[in-house]
């Protein structure tokens, strides 16, 4: 009962200020909460809002996985060689430290407006998030298990799946977390920005119409898969790093 | 199954760059021996025994354990016991002490039935097998690292102030496990440590070594009877001078 209380708590707060700014309104044609969950039983509905989901899934998945697939190995690869790391992590930096969103139209330019420059650019957004955290991850190894394990006879191939990978995993973990969340931020940033599909462009085309109760379900919608997404992944993280809550 | 070694340590030097950890280190330690090693902080202890366990490339000079002279890691004469325990936090106890033997290639079966009962020598049998090294207490964790070094049958065990970072009360209990385990398996032990009692109480004979270069500057026999555990040997008279003999000896050498 507590516990329902303690999370059921910030959401009516949560609510009752939208309900509030609906009341004033802060701005024309403002929707109410109840507003929005009609229209996004509408969209569910109509079957709008599953399809766009759909086609921006589509690039997240392409994205994201592309992010994680050469994130991952390409940071664990600059932790073991240090020649590598040391050069990879400059473009790394500066690839972090720049406005990402600035690169879209050079995306557009070089592969076209289609669900593969969606996915290019969440890819741009994730990856280097992903393979930051996998080269720290390896750096945070102890010189101590190494030598352990080396007193053993340990390979050079024990010694990275056995010492290396667990000890970074954590790290890599929480990249991943860090990773999706930069994911949907370039989803959306993309398909604002590049319309003509997905979950960008409904919230685009209801606020040209007018739609704004519309526009407010797709986004809450959105955050809703952004929630569900990281949650997953964060029960991941409990069950692989079992022995950290220990 | 096996014999127990001794080990040879001739004429062994090593610098790092500019700085010479060991000059022409002289030790032979017999098959069986309790050897304490002590000395200043910085003049090669931890190096010296890294040298024995092959992880470590001598400048020159050499070190033969049994009949095999060492010439890299892995050698499966002698394990190593760390002060800071060096297990892995993701392992539990029974993984951790298996692991050594995983990485020789060992079938499962014989890797759990080795660890089991190493495990249940050092006193840690039944639902500790199951924790994780946050949840035990410091000397269980140290424990678990005697366990995982005896799990693969060696003849040498090479212990690095193991038991520097455990409480005073636990300290004396584990060191009282030591002996017994050292009395039941034969083992030829080399110990460093920084304590002048820890030193007496365990060894045959303390090597002290000299601030950097380290070399050998006297042997101090122990000539006190055993089993130590059992015979209250901190109460007597003769455990109070030989402390105090070593004490003399470091105290000169400042
Ligand atoms: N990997 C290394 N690179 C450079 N110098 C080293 C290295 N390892 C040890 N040394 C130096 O060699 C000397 C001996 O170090 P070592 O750790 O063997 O001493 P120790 O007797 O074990 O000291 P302590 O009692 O503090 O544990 C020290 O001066 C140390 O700074
Ligand atoms: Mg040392």
């Amino acid at each position: 009962m507590k516990r329902l209380l303690a999370r059921g708590a910030p959401l009516a707060a949560f609510l009752a200020l939208w309900q509030w700014a609906a009341w004033v309104p802060i701005s024309f044609n403002f929707p109410t909460p109840w507003q929005t969950v009609v229209a996004l039983a509408e969209l569910l509905g109509s079957g709008a809002l599953l399809q766009a989901s759909a086609t921006s899934l589509q690039s997240l998945v392409l994205g994201f996985g592309a992010a994680i697939l050469i994130g991952v190995p390409l940071g664990l690869l600059m932790g073991v060689v240090r020649g590598v790391g040391r050069v990879a992590r400059v473009y790394l930096d500066l690839l972090i430290a720049l406005p990402t969103a600035a690169l879209i139209p050079l995306v557009i330019l070089s592969f076209g407006i289609n669900v593969v420059s969606s996915a290019v650019i969440i890819f741009v957004f994730s990856a280097p998030f992903i393979t930051m955290n996998a080269y720290g991850g390896v750096r945070d190894t102890r010189p101590r298990l190494v030598e352990m394990a080396r007193a053993f006879g340990a390979s050079w191939g024990k010694l990275f799946t056995r010492i290396v990978l667990p000890s970074a995993l954590p790290m890599i973990l929480a990249g991943l977390r860090l990773g999706l969340s930069r994911a949907f931020l370039g989803l959306i940033v993309a398909e604002l920005l590049l319309s003509p599909f997905g979950l960008g462009k409904l919230i685009m085309n209801s606020r040209s119409m007018f739609e704004h109760d519309k526009m407010f379900a797709t986004v809450a919608w959105t955050l809703v898969l952004a929630g569900i997404a990281l949650a997953v992944l964060a029960r991941l993280e409990a069950r692989l790093l079992r022995w950290r809550a220990a | 199954m096996s014999a127990t070694l001794g080990i040879a340590i001739e004429r062994l030097s090593k610098s790092f760059g500019a700085v010479q950890a060991l000059a022409d280190i002289e030790i032979q330690v017999k098959a069986g021996e309790f050897l304490a090693l002590i000395g200043p902080s910085g003049c090669g202890k931890t190096t010296l025994l890294k040298c024995v366990a092959g992880l470590l490339p001598a400048d020159a000079g050499r070190i033969v354990i049994g009949s095999r002279p060492v010439s890299g890691p892995g050698g499966r004469e002698a394990s190593l016991v760390f002060q800071d325990f060096a297990l892995l936090p993701w392992a539990t106890a029974r993984e951790n002490a298996e692991f050594g033997l995983l990485l020789r290639g060992a079938p499962a079966a014989e890797r759990t039935e080795a660890a089991r009962r190493a495990l249940a020598k050092v006193g840690l049998a039944g639902s500790f097998e199951q924790a994780y090294p946050a949840q035990l207490s410091g000397g269980m964790q140290q424990r678990v690292g005697l366990a995982r070094a005896l799990a693969v049958n060696p003849q040498v065990l090479l212990m690095d102030e193991p038991f520097a970072s455990i409480d005073e009360q636990t300290r004396r209990i584990l060191q009282d496990d030591l002996l017994r385990l050292w009395s039941e398996e034969r083992k030829t032990v080399v110990l460093v440590t920084h304590s002048m009692e820890e030193a007496i109480y365990l060894s045959d004979r303390v090597v002290v070594l000299s601030p950097r270069p380290g070399r050998v500057h006297r042997v101090l026999d122990v000539p006190l009877p055993r089993p130590r555990e059992t015979l209250d040997v901190r109460a007597s008279g003769e455990f109070a001078r030989l402390v105090d003999e070593l004490w003399q000896i470091l105290k000169k050498m400042q």
